[in-house]
């Protein structure tokens, strides 16, 4: 299914789409008012670009540099060509400690693997930890959102998935009182879990360290009370140096709710005496994305959802509606270069207003970027039939004054005497399923000057 | 070819031209005691000033009443707690009292080192969490605070509150998994 046509059927509750709108507006909101209150945050947004920037034209030194020193840290540094290769390293060091308990915090790297999946199937317990994400869990369902994951959810969804699962009183609906309930739930299975995994937000070369930011502490009582800790990174998340930072966790949480800082900001360096700590390294598909000019600066994100909150399409169709891992304006520029067929339709699902870019703490050109792969898309044949041969015949029109003067004369009149019906009807004309059109001028702009501009 | 050799293959195929590495100014700003507090109240944390050092353990005994189990470092503790500590013994505690190396006055946040905490899951797993900071020692930004620091040896988190969650329709929700309240002692 395409993007249009997955929105149309969340576009089917209206009041629940017009709530998600508004909510994530009011995200965007508190993200200006954060924003606004540093003075150099614009000169931040050059910086973190620049660094980003840096980082990808040395990336190949950086990967090793970091390997060499969390390796010196006691870590153990694992490369993965793609997710299934990541999948395997993450069972084969949960099954080399004879676990089966895993706990888990907040990455979007081992959603776009499917790692749970892969673990179930293999007989290991994987309890994603952080609350949004849990919920989803019980639910059977994807992430909506890069940093709000449940935000597609109303607090009725959630009674109802905790009574059925976790046996919470039914119709309850506060969310203090759900929250209490996931705590109690989730400290068992914290104090139970053997390995934890983690996503990284930041990846240090010059120390080793990964840098991983939660608001509920999640990832920090899942790593201290585990064994085993397994940090999983996509290989764009590295920085330089440690000051770097400075400049990230600066942009990060404003951008993404406008807090001022994560609550939790923990660097993990080496691991604690007699435990373990692994990062494994994945591609999947970012060497690719690293080779296109046009696109290699989408790898620059720091998955903050700022694009997400503020794009008019997004918000009125819902993270499902992309149907990819990271959905909005920014996984509809990641979302072709791992399967340009199958996700031909994201590009166009942006009225390209360019207010992603506007609010993109690494400056990237996001709405370029989907106007580009929109090029890609037509010259590799992907565009739909529809639109390739309303393109092809309104550029013949356009091409000739004589025929787009004819046409036009045509509509005007046409418009006033044919019935509201047929003008309007949804078939051939979906731009007036929820639009009037215009009354139709008496003549054309031509005609005007013609008569009027001797 | 390893895995690890095809993608550093791939990586140096495909990266583009070197382009520089900026140098991050300081930026200077506010590193007044009033705005780490303003800060730090507005997202959900508390600050207390103890005028007298010395009296550091009856002030939080009277902040902490129903406290029963308490780990500390900076006064005196029920319960000891070490790198060893079974998880059940963790689990069990009301309170811990740690030393915050320095705050933020942007964000609210404090420095808390691995080696601050006794047991690198005490300020999570404990149920309300104070930290003791020494009022001079506050920075403006997090420029400051990563220049102070200079490195991360093992472990630390820079904490801004108490842990806290707005997954369920955006509520606001003080106490997800981590500590339930944050007290800031400045002595």
């Amino acid at each position: 299914m395409s993007h249009s046509q997955k929105s149309d059927l969340f576009l089917l509750d209206q009041e629940r789409t017009t709530w998600h709108d508004e909510t994530l507006w009011f995200v965007r909101q508190k993200r200006d008012k954060a924003v606004y209150a540093v003075p150099e945050f614009q000169e931040l947004r050059q910086l973190a670009s620049d660094i980003k920037d840096h980082t990808l034209s040395r990336l190949h030194f950086y990967l090793q540099q970091f390997e060499e020193n969390a390796r010196r840290n006691g870590v153990h540094v694992h490369w993965a060509a793609d997710a299934d290769e990541h999948n395997r390293i993450v069972l084969d060091i949960i099954r080399s400690q004879g676990a089966t308990r895993v706990v888990k915090s907040k990455s979007m790297l081992t959603e776009e693997c499917h790692l749970n999946p892969h673990l179930i199937q293999h007989g290991v317990e994987v309890i994603d930890t952080d609350l949004g994400e849990r919920i989803i869990q019980l639910r059977d369902e994807a992430p909506s959102h890069v940093v709000l994951p449940a935000i597609h959810l109303k607090k009725e969804d959630v009674g109802e998935t905790f009574w059925q699962h976790l046996g919470t009183e039914k119709g309850l609906t506060d969310p203090q009182q759900l929250t209490e309930a996931a705590r109690q739930h989730l400290r068992e299975k914290f104090l139970a879990g053997e390995v934890a995994i983690s996503g990284v937000n930041f990846a240090v070369a010059e120390t080793g360290s990964v840098v991983v930011c939660t608001n509920e502490g999640n990832a920090d009582l899942g790593v201290n009370l585990a064994r085993v800790h397994i940090a999983c990174m996509g290989m764009e998340k590295l920085i330089p140096r440690l000051s770097d930072l400075g400049v990230f966790t600066r942009l990060l949480t404003r951008s993404a709710t406008g807090q001022p800082v994560t609550t939790y900001t923990s660097h993990f360096t080496r691991p604690a005496e007699g435990k373990e700590m692994h990062v494994v390294i994945v591609d999947n598909g970012r060497t690719k994305q690293l080779g296109r000019p046009d696109f290699r600066a989408s790898l620059k994100c720091i998955r903050c959802g700022a694009c997400m909150n503020t794009c008019p399409v997004y918000r009125r169709s819902g993270g499902h509606s992309y149907d990819f891992t990271i959905p909005g304006p920014i996984g509809a520029i990641l979302s072709p270069n791992i399967d340009m067929k199958r996700h031909a339709s994201l590009p166009f699902a942006s009225t390209l207003c360019g207010s992603c870019t506007d609010v993109c703490p690494v400056k990237i050109d996001i709405h370029t970027q989907l106007y580009k792969w929109r090029q890609v898309l037509g010259q590799a044949g992907e565009l739909p039939a529809s639109k390739k041969w309303s393109m092809k015949l309104l550029s013949r029109v356009l091409a000739r004054p004589g025929i787009f003067g004819a046409g036009g004369k045509m509509a005007r009149h046409g418009l006033r005497f044919l019935p509201h019906g047929l003008t309007h009807a949804p078939g051939y004309n979906p731009w007036a399923i929820a639009r009037e059109l215009p009354a139709p001028p008496k003549q054309s702009f031509r005609e005007w000057h013609a008569q009027t501009v001797k | 070819m390893t895995s690890r050799e095809k993608i550093l293959a791939a990586v140096r195929a495909n990266q583009p031209y070197e382009t520089p590495l900026p140098d991050v100014p300081d930026f200077g700003g506010d590193s007044s005691l009033d705005r780490f507090t303003a800060v730090l109240q507005g997202i959900g944390g508390q600050v207390v000033e103890v005028a007298d050092a010395a009296r550091l353990d009856e002030v939080v005994r009277h902040l902490y009443p129903t406290a029963r189990t308490v780990a500390a470092e900076v006064i005196s503790a029920t319960v000891a707690v070490t790198p060893e500590t079974p998880i059940e013994t963790l689990a069990a505690v009301d309170l811990a009292v740690l030393r915050g190396e320095f705050g933020v006055a942007e964000n609210g946040a404090v420095w808390l080192p691995g080696a601050n905490m006794l047991h690198r899951a005490l300020p999570v797993v404990s149920q309300h969490l104070a930290l003791v900071l020494r009022r001079a020692d506050i920075v403006a930004t997090m420029h400051q605070a990563y220049a102070r620091l200079g490195s991360v040896d093992s472990y630390g988190i820079f904490l801004a509150g108490p842990s806290k969650t707005a997954d369920i329709e955006q509520s606001l929700v003080i106490g997800a998994h981590g500590a339930r309240s944050l007290t800031v002692f400045l002595v």
